[in-house]
């Protein structure tokens, strides 16, 4: 398997994963990754739908239990409920409560995290251009705004561990500049960023990427190496020819299940 | 447990309920109407007139004994008529012209025992009860009338208080039980699903919140709008505050004004404590739903056998012996028992049967809170 080693001379890993297994059933959801990431760097979770993307972030989050292997996080082993107040993570879904007004939201979720300052409130709501409708109840909220509040939600305790699950789903284009940029200055900022997405446009984006497909991380590195390496114009390509030389005899066709990798 | 996390869950959650208007109705205004229209039917419900059916097969002593029969039976303001012949008499019923056929047998005025027949329908077996009751008493009365041996009257006395003619007295404790339980657990329910399925309880469990303070925050949350609940509708049950008539609107009475024997504010503990056990239940129950509808539908396999085995409905005496053990795994039985110590009985703490019945809610409550914040795990699906 492709597998860059981390760069070296770099700081500590403030994620690392070693041999992480979570099984259901008979489907190994997650099968055998192993990683360090560092911090600063934004890093690029991608592959299809139902790749393992979701459960591989729960793992680390310690939402979920390993099958097998070990994961950490700022040097403390997964799970661990006291380390969950120096990670911010936004769920695939909104998760924010619709009866709720934007500014209860955020104040509701910075107590969850110990945060009692206000100005932390304003802070993230106002990263987020979200700070004019604190006052709007959530449910009358459009989809890109919900996913606004999302992440003002996650980061409202300004957390030096991020994991986005699929951060820009429904947020319009514009909108999608301004998270990256945010995610960027974030990063700039010391924060180690960790960003699941299945579409291939925005990975350029990310410092490093790792390809996912069932379960296992299939090949790593920046954008234009990936690119090199496979020797292919676009990411997609790219993703389609290293997932065919991960196949194992009687899997499917290279290529088949990177279907859902647009 | 963090105070702080746990004062903040509690805010939002009660946040929300206070802005879900429609559920607010439903704890707050259903059980009003609900039992009074319960009041209004057992107080006010009629009673189906008596039309007897007389037939005579004695001959002469059979008609001096009709007549002092009909005597008694008007007095008990029932309509009388004859028949030739029991299948007569029958038919009458079935053409409801009549209600009830008395059949005076042949055998009347002899020596030995007289064996008076009396028929119905056979439709509604609770409201012919009634019916053969005053027949038996008309009965008795006409034989005293022939004989001039007066029958011995029945006095009923109670151990507890004076015996209520207020139907609603033995009624309204297992109600207020009822609803405090069933709204509570519904909301809880149905709120907690939402939280599982809207990703929230992902995120939440994301943070370092403990199950522990989840628990506590919604029994804190549910259990002030429990209080609320339970504050209005004893105060609807137990007070009435008379409003005299103003010029076209005749005079009304607000209120059930149902006589209490004991403190209400003891009732009001055990209520509460029910209502705590409740709101667990339904985050535990909210766990083996995927829809609201689910937790809809465990309404029959949760709620109606509390109400069949609790003593709402039937007495747990009554039960079949089979099923009397049953009552004991019920908390609303321990509720409905611990309500009428206090409002029929007169209870204070040092009854031993309510502090067997507060024991028991608190126990309840503790084991429900434990299995529910068991349900809520760092790996939810």
């Amino acid at each position: 398997m492709p597998m860059d080693a981390p760069p070296a001379g770099a700081s500590p890993p403030a994620i690392r994963a070693v041999g992480l297994v979570k099984t259901f059933g008979t489907i190994r959801a997650v099968d055998d990754v192993t990683f360090d990431l560092v911090p600063g760097r934004i890093y690029g979770l991608l592959g299809p739908n139902g790749s393992g993307k979701t459960t591989l972030i729960r793992l680390l989050t310690g939402l979920a239990r390993a099958t097998s292997g070990t994961a950490e996080v700022l040097g403390s082993r997964m799970p661990s409920r006291e380390l969950l107040g120096r990670i911010g993570y936004m769920t695939q879904s909104d998760g924010v409560y619709p009866t709720l007004s934007v500014g209860e939201n955020a104040r509701f979720f910075a107590s969850m995290y110990g945060v009692t300052a206000d100005g932390a409130v304003e802070e993230a709501l106002r990263i987020v251009d979200l700070a004019d409708r604190r006052a709007s109840i959530t449910g009358t909220l459009s989809g890109g705004q919900r996913r606004r509040l999302s992440l003002a939600c996650a980061i409202v305790h300004q957390p030096p561990v991020i994991f986005l699950d699929e951060p820009t789903v429904g947020v319009d284009p514009l909108l999608r500049v301004q998270f990256w940029g945010y995610f960027r200055s974030l990063a700039q900022g010391g924060a180690t960023i960790v960003v699941s997405s299945h579409v291939m446009d925005e990975a350029d984006r990310c410092d490093e990427l790792l390809f996912v497909r069932a379960g296992r991380v299939i090949a790593r590195g920046s954008g234009g190496d990936l690119r090199q390496r496979a020797g292919t114009a676009s990411l997609e390509d790219a993703f389609v020819r290293f997932a065919g030389e991960a196949v194992a005899p009687g899997d499917p066709a290279p290529g088949s299940g990177a279907g859902g990798a647009r | 447990m963090s105070r702080r996390r746990t004062i903040a869950l509690f805010r939002r959650v009660a946040q929300e309920i206070r802005r879900d208007r429609p559920s607010l109705a439903l704890l707050f205004i259903a059980p009003i109407v609900l039992t009074g229209l319960l009041t209004f039917i057992l107080r006010e419900g009629e009673t189906p007139p008596v039309n007897a059916v007389v037939v005579n097969l004695a001959g002469t002593p059979g008609t001096v004994y009709t007549s002092a029969l009909t005597a008694a039976l008007e007095e008990e303001g029932a309509t009388v008529a004859t028949a030739p012949d029991q299948a007569a008499a029958e038919q009458m019923i079935a053409d409801g012209d009549a209600t009830v056929a008395i059949v005076l047998p042949a055998s009347l005025g002899t020596e030995g025992q007289v064996e008076i027949t009396v028929v119905t329908s056979g439709l509604d077996p609770a409201g012919e009860g009634s019916q053969v009751v005053t027949v038996s008493r008309a009965l008795v009365g006409a034989a005293a009338t022939i004989t001039g041996v007066t029958p011995p009257t029945v006095v009923h006395e109670t151990v507890y208080g004076t015996p209520s003619t207020d139907p609603m007295a033995n009624f309204a404790p297992p109600i207020i039980a009822f609803f405090a339980y069933f709204f509570v657990y519904i909301l809880t329910g149905v709120s907690f699903l939402r939280e599982r399925t809207g990703g929230t309880l992902e995120r939440l469990m994301g943070t370092p919140v403990t199950r522990g303070e989840i628990v506590a925050g919604y029994t804190l949350g549910f259990g002030l709008f429990a209080a609320i609940q339970v504050a209005i509708l004893m105060t609807w049950v137990l007070g009435s505050i008379e409003i005299p008539a103003i010029g076209p609107l005749p005079e009304v009475s607000i209120g059930l004004g149902i006589d209490v024997g004991g403190n209400p504010a003891l009732a009001y503990l055990v209520v509460i404590l029910a209502a705590m056990g409740s709101v667990s239940l339904g985050i535990f129950l909210s766990t083996f739903a995927r829809t609201e509808l689910q937790v809809i539908q465990f309404i029959p396999i949760v709620i109606v056998p509390q109400f069949l085995l609790s003593g709402v409905l039937f007495p747990v005496a009554t039960l079949p012996e089979i099923l009397q053990p049953l009552s004991y795994l019920m908390p609303l039985a321990y509720a409905v028992d611990g309500l009428r110590q206090v409002f029929v009985a007169g209870a204070d703490l040092s009854v031993t049967a309510l502090q067997v019945d507060l024991l028991a809610l608190s126990l309840f409550a503790v084991f429900f809170a434990v299995i529910a914040s068991r349900t809520i795990r760092r790996e939810v699906a």
